[in-house]
């Protein structure tokens, strides 16, 4: 890679800023900022780096909406703000997906909004990080904050999961290189282990890799559990891993002093999905009888926790919440995203920062092509292609400030480091602003009703 | 004895909800209370009329006289005999999710497919699928640890993953084949497969028995073998024939019965 000199011509540092990319959250970040555009980013990684330096040719500066043509044509907030009201209004099976890259103040409109037309409120964790949550649901969650981890933790473990190429900054700043209190030395102090099929970046600098085939990850984890009741392993091989390996890698496990387990969408998408996660916790379960252990999901965006906790605190389900009967409903396969849309039941799609048009299945995007698209978003992606009526939010974390979760349910404010150009408004505004003018067209039609 | 007959003349994009169309709800209805009915399809009400031909004969005292048809692709219709206690539905053509989920008593035939949750939380009656079904046929409530409870579940067609999850009692019979992890979670109940399974049949059970008559793809560790048995009586019920039996999962010092048929799967002896 070229060498890029430092960034020296700026006007002032913001300090102590949160990045707005993985579920790492770091939270140590310092802004350089020139003509209120940030020129350059310190302590990032290049992931979070690039995404919050200046990035205006993508950028989504005014509210659009498509014609007759097939074109979107500018258009003023308030004739894009009534547009979407009207179509989320008159809508009979209405989904906002989307919220895992906007705050926790724009979710709680949000929710109002859902309840009050009766959709589907979804995020991200539909095409990631369901499964995990499924599987707490069912078998519970021994959890530990990334703060405990880098002070206690001796033995890390990632399974199904990459961070060198997805987190960077998750061994650096938490878990693996991190001087803790009780691990001085670091690295030295720590024994990292990698459970994948392939042989990934993380695998290269791991002490142990464990190759185990793909698919086979419920079958390599009853292994392990077996070989902690005690059970002298009959098969040679157990999902393609030699059986004196797995019973190594058992005794290994339960002389740690404590020990943390990462995974990522490996697990929660290979063959038995959520039951990895179950079979994973219970492996856990049955480590703590012996030591510590405790496991969390490498969430991918900033915010994609943020918005299970908010949910499934304020409705008790995480994701994937049905309102269409007035009440709350959660059902893997019926009131999710992509169901409902390769199912062709979804009429009127509203995406609050996300970008379903570049992430999911070819058969979900092909029904989303063909009914109206709400898009809140900052960039212009292939949802933009989509949409028909685009409404210009503002970059949480550096034009705004809000709340965020980081992948261990540490809540975290981000603050606001620059102004957000002048045609754009919050994502908490324009949320609000839909709520009102729905609720407004709703009164409407209940006052003809009762007429 | 009321018959209804229900036949559809329109299929919806959006699926309709039946799960206020149960005998125990319309035993007293007549023709018009249909006629002004309804029904949920997304986040608003239509009339039935739009979307099914009405036919009401007869007159029922109580739900166990009622005996509803539905006639025509029911692949849009969700909740098909929901919580119902008594009485017959007979789907002839598919039926989408939830079809007798929760049911208590009563009869629910389906002449064709049925999507997926068929069955969920079942705690009595009968259904019987004549063609297949997708995920979590007789499972609990995404999130709940306990599933089907009583009744039979009789699938002549192939099931798909994650058959009888949670299982805590009751029968699932399936005479086609099974994807996998059949039974996970089980504590009580009986499942009979006669086709072949992929794999990990009982991952995680406590309890319950699983028999197999057709080929397994990959058994778990966590199952030790335990003896060979020569026509073993399962729950009242006895089979003939030769079967490995193993018990399960140990992982949770499980006491669930698998039994596979030894004449299919000759290379685990």
């Amino acid at each position: 890679m070229a060498y890029e000199p430092p960034v020296t011509d700026y006007d002032e540092i913001v300090e102590n800023c949160t990045c707005a990319f993985c579920g790492c959250n770091c939270d140590d970040l310092d802004f350089l900022v020139k003509d209120g555009h940030v020129v350059g980013v310190r302590h990032a990684c290049r992931l979070g780096a690039s995404k919050v330096m200046e990035d205006m040719d993508q950028r989504l500066l005014v509210p659009m909406i498509r014609d007759e043509n097939g074109e979107l044509q500018e258009v003023d907030w308030d004739t894009a703000l009534d547009k979407a009201a009207e179509l989320i209004a008159g809508a009979v099976r209405p989904i906002f997906y989307g919220w895992s890259e906007t705050s926790i103040e724009t979710m709680k409109h949000g929710i109002r909004l859902g309840e009050l037309v009766g959709a589907v409120l979804d995020n991200q964790a539909t095409i990631c990080h369901g499964p995990s949550l499924q599987a707490v649901q069912n078998v519970g969650y021994p959890v530990a904050t990334l703060g405990e981890i880098k002070n206690r933790a001796d033995m890390i473990v990632y399974t199904g999961s990459n961070p060198m190429n997805s987190h960077p900054r998750h061994l650096a700043r938490y878990t693996t290189f991190p001087r803790g209190w009780f691990r001085q030395r670091g690295r030295f102090d720590r024994t990292l282990v990698t459970m994948d099929p392939k042989y990934s970046d993380t695998a290269k600098m791991s002490d142990i890799w464990i190759g185990f085939e793909q698919n086979g990850d419920y079958g390599f984890y009853n292994a392990i559990r077996a070989a902690l009741k005690g059970k002298e392993i009959d098969q040679d091989y157990v999902s393609g891993i030699p059986k004196e390996v797995i019973m190594e890698l058992a005794e290994k496990m339960k002389n740690v002093q404590f020990g943390a387990l990462y995974f990522g969408l490996g697990l929660t998408h290979t063959l038995s999905k959520q039951r990895n996660i179950d079979m994973a916790i219970e492996m856990l379960t049955d480590l703590n009888e012996y030591t510590k252990w405790v496991l969390t999901p490498m969430r991918g965006h900033f915010n994609v926790n943020g918005f299970n906790i908010f949910m499934a605190y304020e409705m008790g389900f995480p994701y994937g919440v049905d309102f269409c009967r007035g009440y709350q409903r959660y059902m893997n396969g019926e009131t999710n995203t992509i169901d409902l849309l390769t199912r062709k039941e979804c009429d009127v799609f509203m995406v609050i920062a996300a970008d379903p048009g570049a992430h999911y299945p070819g058969g979900a995007v092909k029904h989303l092509a063909e009914i109206p698209v709400i898009q809140v978003d900052i960039h212009w992606g292939p949802s933009t292609e989509i949409a028909d009526v685009v409404l210009p939010g503002s970059f949480i974390g550096v034009e705004c400030g809000g709340t965020s979760y980081r992948m261990d349910g540490v809540p975290i404010y981000m603050k606001k480091a620059i102004d957000k150009p002048e045609t754009c408004r919050d994502d908490e505004w324009i949320i609000r602003e839909l709520l009102e003018r729905v609720q407004k067209i709703k009164d409407e039609e209940a006052a003809l009703a009762s007429k | 004895m009321k018959t209804i007959t229900l036949t559809l003349k329109k299929k919806s994009q959006i699926a309709l909800e039946f799960d206020e169309l149960i005998p125990d709800e319309v035993f007293d209805w007549e023709k018009d209370d249909f006629e002004n009915y309804q029904v949920p399809v997304g986040n608003k009400r239509f009339p039935l009329t739009d979307y099914f031909d009405l036919e009401v004969e007869g007159t029922a005292e109580g739900p166990e006289e009622v005996k509803m048809i539905l006639e025509g692709d029911c692949g849009r219709v969700k909740y098909i005999g929901c919580k119902m206690s008594a009485g017959e539905i007979i789907v002839n053509g598919d039926a989408d999710l939830h079809c007798g989920a929760e049911m208590t008593g009563g009869k629910i035939t389906v002449n064709g497919d049925a999507e997926s949750y068929a069955g969920r939380e079942m705690k009595g009656g009968e259904l019987e699928i004549m063609g297949s079904t997708r995920e979590f046929c007789g499972c609990s409530y995404i999130g709940d640890w306990r599933g089907m409870s009583g009744g039979k579940i009789t699938l002549h067609g192939n099931a798909g993953k994650q058959l009888g999850e949670c299982l805590s009692g009751g029968e699932i019979y399936v005479k086609g084949n099974c994807d996998i992890l059949a039974g996970i979670h089980m504590t009580k109940g009986f499942i009979q497969i006669d086709g072949d399974v992929t794999r990990w049949p009982g991952g995680q059970m406590k309890n319950g028995n699983i028999l197999i008559n057709g080929k397994l793809g990959i058994l778990l560790e966590g199952f030790v073998f335990d003896k060979i048995v020569k026509d073993p009586e399962i729950d009242g019920k006895s089979f003939s024939g030769k079967y490995i039996k193993y018990t399960g999962d140990i992982a949770l010092n499980g006491k669930g019965g698998l039994y596979l048929n030894a004449e299919k799967n000759r290379e685990l002896l």
